[in-house]
């Protein structure tokens, strides 16, 4: 998070940064564009606290079903899909989403299975509400969440406003694959998702 | 309760929780959100009581609310609650200074504030976005919690209004402006505007709330309401191989095993075996 920058013209010129924005140029005012009033009226950016510190996730821990796994990164294909971790044997977290921990629901998908037997999330299913899951981020930090919900979908109706829509906290949001698997399109016809809020 | 500082969101917080509500988790159909604001510039600071109608036991005591504050969130399950100020300090047994019904639905998130001056002060009831904002867009909205403007204008640089001659004491409706680095330009009643250059974050939800400050000034507090991934990923997600699904052979198994004979199948039946008790030894 970006501190306000008062510029040197304290009557025309401020920046203000918007949580969870990026600034881009902080100290381009755009003074020299502005109308100067008569009689200016001094127009302040309220503190917006101290910058915070984004750091990045790099491991998930989920005590019951015994995952302890580092994070890679996902992206999506060119059909907008998430992409899953290209190994079975971790997760990956969304870094277009939020981070574990700030505001807005972040993302964190891992196989159930590999061609050969359970991936990293094979029992995610086993999730109930109140379980714990921790999220380590790399500037050392432990973010704790609790499940609240644990859910199956099908892909084709796959509820993309209650899983990726604007929450007003830090959520968590654990995906993996769940249901009959179609041999036919090497596909398991349903999503889990595990929902977690902040403690 | 949980600071706000580590995203940097722009959040005073209330002086204290005393007493909420230890929230089971729940479908989030059965609980909803609710959050307080003092946007009252000559009213003292408050001691805010949110009691359920339902449940007398239950309430969420918020101390020393003072103007500008806009609190965090509370979980709290559906249904109708109280919303009571007190001067800070007074004795919860005493009458209200002021207080207001707000009905909290599933899955939705609402600010009480207290608005206007204190001789005409008013709890409003004020609806907040959980929609996700268009691709590629922001979603801001204006509280006009200044005294020191009857009326405030916010626009984008571009040419989008965000906020138009709002009155005093009132909310916005939100817009939604496109992502990025852009500039605001904010103006009390037809004054010359201030230019804020600013970026805003795809996905996000925010609120801008216009307060008295420096006598005759106005300071702007950014407070992000919500947020969501700037790209949002298309459906679901393929997150298995099958190794444990059991069932029926693969089709690759069994034509192999038809092309190659006996052994093969014997192979393939294995290999099945193989897989069902491995699933069955896992679960």
């Amino acid at each position: 998070m970006r501190r306000a920058f008062l510029t040197a013209s304290a009557a025309l010129g401020l920046v203000l940064s918007l949580p969870g924005a990026q600034v881009t140029n902080p100290v381009a005012p755009a003074a020299s564009s502005a109308p100067v009033p008569d009689s200016p009226r001094r127009v302040t950016l309220a503190d917006a606290g101290p910058p915070g510190a984004i750091a990045a996730p790099v491991r998930v821990h989920i005590p019951s079903i015994g995952v302890d796994s580092a994070l890679l990164r996902l992206g999506v294909d060119d059909a907008g899909a998430l992409l899953p971790p290209d190994d079975f044997g971790q997760a990956g977290w969304f870094p277009a989403g939020p981070v574990p921990g700030d505001i807005g629901p972040a993302v964190i998908a891992g196989h159930v299975d590999s061609f050969a037997g359970p991936a990293v999330f094979f029992r995610l299913r086993e999730l109930a509400d109140g379980d714990e899951v921790r999220v380590d981020r790399a500037d050392g930090t432990t973010i704790r969440f609790t499940v609240t919900a644990t859910h199956r979908y099908p892909k084709d109706e796959f509820p993309t406003e209650d899983v990726y829509g604007p929450t007003p906290r830090a959520e968590l949001r654990l995906i993996t694959c769940g249901g009959d698997f179609d041999r036919s399109a090497r596909s398991y016809r349903d999503n889990v998702v595990v929902y977690a809020s902040r403690v | 309760m949980r600071a706000l500082r580590a995203t940097g969101a722009a959040v005073l917080m209330a002086g204290g929780v005393i007493a909420g509500w230890a929230v089971p988790a729940a479908a989030a159909e059965d609980t909803g959100l609710l959050r307080l604001a003092h946007l009252s510039p000559d009213t003292p600071a408050v001691d805010v009581y949110v009691d359920s109608v339902a449940d007398p036991a239950a309430r969420i005591t918020l101390t020393g609310v003072d103007y500008g504050t806009v609190s965090e969130y509370q979980d709290v399950p559906t249904g109708a609650y109280t919303v009571s100020m007190r001067p800070t300090g007074a004795d919860p047994d005493t009458p209200p200074v002021l207080s207001t019904i707000v009905e909290v639905s599933g899955d939705s998130a609402r600010t009480v504030a207290g608005v206007g001056l204190f001789a005409s002060l008013g709890l409003e009831i004020i609806d907040d976005s959980l929609a996700t904002p268009p691709s590629g867009q922001a979603r801001i909205r204006v509280l006009a919690g200044a005294s020191n403007a009857q009326t405030v204008d916010v626009a984008t640089v571009d040419g989008t209004t965000v906020a138009s001659g709002l009155p005093f004491a009132t909310t916005s409706d939100y817009v939604d402006v496109p992502a990025g680095a852009t500039t605001l330009r904010v103006s009390a009643g037809g004054e010359p505007p201030t230019e804020l250059p600013v970026d805003v974050a795809a996905g996000a939800v925010y609120s801008l709330v216009v307060l008295d400050s420096d006598g005759s000034g106005l300071s702007v507090r950014p407070v992000l309401d919500a947020a969501s991934p700037g790209i949002v990923p298309a459906g679901g997600v393929e997150t298995g191989a099958g190794g444990t699904a059991g069932g029926d052979l693969p089709v690759g198994v069994i034509a192999a095993a038809l092309a190659s004979g006996g052994a093969a199948l014997a192979l393939g039946l294995r290999s099945r075996r193989g897989r069902m008790r491995y699933g069955a030894h896992s679960r």
